[in-house]
């Protein structure tokens, strides 16, 4: 198995795109690079980032910006020329200005537009392209009623303007079947947590029932559509409801013959080798008739985690070094793979080592390339998608859709991810050698 | 120091969840309970007040003695012999019982939670932090204690040694508020006797039950019968205490009126009393939250939500106002408003609860005439609202004149008044006007406005984008400014001066003109 791995790594890794082809994309680069080597002027462009959409001006810009640069200590040469600027309105006029356009530029990388009708077209590209997508609806937190109403109605409204589109899309057998069937092209991501604003920790079941009222009309109408719902997964704090919504809503009478739906296992989480085997039981005993699609993924909340926990006083649900995650990653890829035909397993993650494991666990359990999915995130994971779909194997791309206002925490925690050197995409960027990008966790 | 908060209980894990409800049952089998009056080791009268649930008045919580003056004389007596036996015991001697009596506390803790739920009404995750809190207090106030006795370096020159000692200074009254049934009259009767001195607790007539497992977990450790007394009962007896020539330090959290009061009654040096008594009063608040324009309304929303409607408002870190930027006022209003509509208004025992009566009648009528002075001003109000127990909506009131007594009054309960302002210069001025400087909030991502209202606001607790309430032993000392306290810091590295008297020896270590040291 060993050797079939580090065969199918190296394929993939020589089947990355070259970056030189692409200007405005190693500027971006830059910026990262430059932020990654000082934890300072990391946090100031971080903290830059969050207030930009509640700046009311070019000038309240210019001026939280250089509030923020105040407080590095040694400040590169570019910076030190945008603090000069800011010395007047124009130059600070100028400064936000040029901030603005920054943080825009920054944010196209990771969102793939502002509304469903406006992705239709790039998320057309990537399926010409061999990628399949699955659109995330952006945001503010969902604290009132009316917004959880308004998040239920746009979700309905992608899923409608992506129903209409998809059939005009070119065939590509990869993206659409497996050896299970047909496989939706409309896919579309759901979180809980934006479906009422009842959502406590020390109550889940109020949460839930009140979240349920407004995906299952999503459902039935996804099952009319022939889409597919996947139900994200979010902070610990909303764990237990989000699997309690899943197992209950999928199994009701009425919606056990559609729609294709999925959830999501978080590796990070100590406990998710006990919470994957509770949902393969549950799989292997639901009466729906489309299998239950399960995404594998590290887990996107591991500061929140463990800072709560620290806060607490308590001991964070997550593992604490990220090779014990890279191993549960590994170890829930086999038990996922071995589950199949009762889920539709999809191993999301940009990490290439992980990405070959479960290629070369699924070719040893003699099953088809087709009957594994790998994801990756939009703006993070583009080279490893486009390897990947040249390599014949079936790829989702993970396309947030969304305004500024609205995306702008997701924005931080994807910079925050790209800006990590402990991450995969940091080892590469500083030319760590493949053998070890490949190497055991 | 080696101190860390009590971890609070992971109310998210379900099976904990579980363990408490469980509790509650046992602790319901076993109302109501009794709590006599103790002073010397001897138990007194268990009868002569009762004490309620305040989601179902008629549900009888506990029977409790009612002390009088005669009784606050006899529990002051004993607790001067009680003095002489307690401070006699080394410092680290004394750290080790305030420990054990926090075991004690952690062994029981569900039940503990359990009883603030009946008794005060108090929802589980605020019943916990209680407990959580009285262990922080024990265990802090030890080590505290411990690091005072070594006492504080001096200058020395040649021939003459200098030494500064703290000793405790007598007997003091701890009298107590309900509202942190065990948190805070622990909290005062920790300090009291880490640093030496005897306590006579007088609990809030609402919830004489808590402070009876508090004195029975400190008994229980190691506390001498003479150096604790227990004083369950109505004002009487805790106006005794005040006055009685016999006490050296009265220890006060609760209402302004009474707060003031005591600080003018305990002036007072009647003939025969050797000693100026030190009043520690922790009075109430008008909380202030600022929002700036540049504010996070995804953070701002829950955690305004949280501050103002947690535990019914019956805290008096509280937010009572919100001051918020025009840029931003009519979105933030209609979030919060929103928001408040859908808030779970219940009794304490469902964890869904996230707002629960209020204490008594009193609190109810006196939150509802309030709220009826911003009739005219409601923005939002919790749509349903149980008819049993004492029950006050959750409620938000937009642009009430800033003469309105409810934006100049303490309220003590749910309510909560937006008010719009051109900048936060604008909201400083506001809350400078008040003469309640408590906490305070600032919602702001910019440094300089955090650092101009971190340097120009009164409040004794200033939080930055996040809630204002909760704040934790050792990480944020508690305690206001202006009328709402005398700036003692409860949980903070200077507490425990209030409950000593530093006491100074020069030595002159020469002999024949040489010094001999």
């Amino acid at each position: 198995m060993d050797a079939d791995l580090q065969s199918v790594g190296r394929s993939i890794h020589a089947a990355f795109p070259t970056r030189t082809r692409n200007p405005l994309r190693a500027l971006d680069q830059k910026a990262m690079e430059l932020a990654s080597q000082d934890q300072e002027l990391r946090a100031a462009l971080f903290r830059f980032v969050d207030v930009t959409p509640a700046c009311r001006s070019l000038d309240d810009l210019a001026r939280h910006l250089t509030d923020y640069l105040e407080e590095v200590d040694e400040r590169p040469p570019p910076i030190e020329a945008a603090m000069r600027m800011s010395g007047t309105r124009a130059g600070r006029a100028a400064l936000g200005a040029a901030a603005a356009a920054g943080v825009r530029h920054m944010a196209h990388r990771f969102i793939v537009g502002e509304s469903p009708r406006e992705a239709i077209k790039p998320i057309r590209h990537l399926w010409e392209h061999g990628a399949a997508v699955s659109l995330d609806l952006l945001g503010e937190a969902t604290v009132t009623a009316a917004e959880a109403d308004r998040y239920a109605e746009r979700c309905m409204d992608a899923l409608e303007t992506l129903a209409a589109a998809a059939p005009a899309w070119p065939a590509r057998p990869v993206l659409e079947s497996d050896s299970l069937g047909a496989l939706p092209r409309v896919n579309l991501s759901v979180k809980v947590s934006a479906l009422s604003p009842l959502l406590r920790p020390e109550a889940p079941e109020v949460g839930r029932e009140d979240a349920a009222r407004r995906m299952r009309p999503l459902l039935v109408r996804a099952g009319e559509l022939g889409a597919h719902l996947h139900i994200d997964m979010e902070s610990v704090d909303t764990l237990e409801a989000t699997m309690g919504l899943v197992f209950e809503l999928l199994d009701e009478t009425e919606l056990r013959d559609g729609p294709s739906a999925g959830v999501v296992m978080q590796a990070y989480l100590r406990e998710s080798p006990a919470q994957l085997e509770q949902v393969i039981d549950w799989a292997r005993t639901t009466r729906r008739t489309t299998p239950l699609v399960v995404r594998l993924v590290k887990g996107a909340y591991w500061d929140h985690e463990v800072v709560d926990a620290r806060q607490h006083g308590w001991t964070p649900p997550v593992f604490e070094e990220k090779r014990d995650s890279d191993r549960n990653f590994e170890a829930l890829t086999r038990t996922l793979l071995e589950a199949w035909p009762h889920v539709r397993p999809a191993i999301a993650s940009h990490n290439l080592r992980s990405v070959a494991h479960a290629i070369a666990v699924n070719r040893e359990l003699g099953r088809q390339d087709g009957d594994l999915e790998l994801q990756v995130l939009r703006g993070l994971g583009d080279d490893l998608a486009a390897a990947l779909a040249a390599q014949g194997m079936r790829v989702r791309i993970y396309c947030p859709v969304g305004d500024m206002v609205a995306g702008m925490a997701y924005l931080v925690r994807r910079l925050l991810e790209n800006t990590s050197n402990e991450s995969f995409l940091g080892e590469q960027q500083r030319g760590v050698s493949i053998d070890e990008l490949l190497a055991a966790p | 120091m080696s101190f860390r908060n009590e971890p609070s209980l992971e109310l998210r894990r379900a099976p904990v969840r579980e363990s408490l409800t469980a509790a509650l049952r046992e602790l319901d089998a076993r109302l109501p309970l009794e709590v006599s009056i103790l002073i010397g080791g001897e138990r007194g009268a268990a009868s002569g007040l009762e004490s309620t649930d305040p989601g179902a008045p008629e549900r009888l919580v506990a029977n409790a003695g009612s002390a009088g003056a005669d009784e606050a004389a006899a529990a002051v007596a004993a607790a001067e012999r009680g003095f002489r036996e307690w401070s006699a015991r080394s410092a680290s001697e004394r750290a080790e019982v305030l420990r054990g009596a926090a075991a004690r506390l952690r062994e029981r803790r569900l039940e503990l939670a359990a009883l603030q739920v009946r008794e005060c009404a108090k929802p589980w995750a605020e019943a916990d932090g209680d407990v959580c809190e009285a262990i922080d207090f024990l265990e802090y106030y030890a080590a505290e204690a411990v690091e005072l006795d070594r006492g504080r370096e001096l200058l020395q020159v040649p021939g003459e040694r200098n030494t500064m000692r703290y000793s405790p200074r007598g007997v003091a009254a701890v009298i107590a508020p309900w509202n942190f049934p065990l948190a805070i009259p622990c909290g005062m009767t920790a300090a009291a006797l880490a640093a030496g001195n005897a306590a006579v607790l007088k609990p809030a007539e609402q919830s004489p039950a808590s402070a009876g497992m508090l004195v029975e977990a400190l008994h229980g450790a190691g506390v001498p019968p003479d150096a604790l007394a227990l004083l369950p009962g109505y004002g009487e007896a805790g106006a005794a205490l005040v006055r009685d020539p016999r006490v050296h330090v009265i220890a006060f959290t609760g209402s302004g009126a009474v707060g003031l009061e005591i600080v003018r009654a305990a002036a007072e040096t009647p003939e025969g009393q050797h000693h100026v008594k030190r009043v520690v009063s922790e009075m109430g608040g008008k909380n202030c939250v600022i929002v700036d324009s540049d504010a996070d309304l995804d953070d701002v929303v829950p955690e305004l939500v949280h501050s103002a409607f947690g535990f019914a408002g019956q805290k008096c870190s509280a937010a009572a106002r919100t001051l918020v930027h025009e840029a931003v006022a009519d979105k933030l209003l209609e979030r919060l408003s929103g928001a408040v509509r859908v808030l779970e208004v219940g009794q304490a025992e469902s964890f869904s609860t996230e707002v629960p009566p209020v204490i008594d009648r009193e609190a109810q009528e006196r939150v509802l005439r309030y709220r009826e002075l911003g009739a005219d001003h409601l923005a939002a109000s919790a749509e349903r609202v149980p008819d049993q127990g004492w029950f006050v909506p959750p409620t938000v009131v937009y642009g009430l004149a800033e003469d309105s007594p409810v934006n100049r009054e303490e309220v003590f309960g749910p309510l909560l008044s937006v008010t719009s302002v051109r900048d936060v210069d604008e909201a400083m001025d506001v809350v400078d006007s008040l003469p309640l400087a408590l906490t305070g909030g600032l919602f702001s991502r910019s440094p300089a406005t955090v650092e101009r209202v971190a340097a120009r606001t009164p409040v004794g607790n200033l939080y930055v984008n996040r809630g204002i309430t909760g704040a934790m032993v050792g990480r944020q000392p508690f305690g206001g400014n202006r009328r709402s306290g005398v700036g003692s810091k409860a949980g903070g590295p200077d507490y425990l001066l209030q409950f000593v008297e530093p006491r100074i020896v020069t030595e002159n270590t020469m002999r024949h003109g040489i010094p001999v040291e």
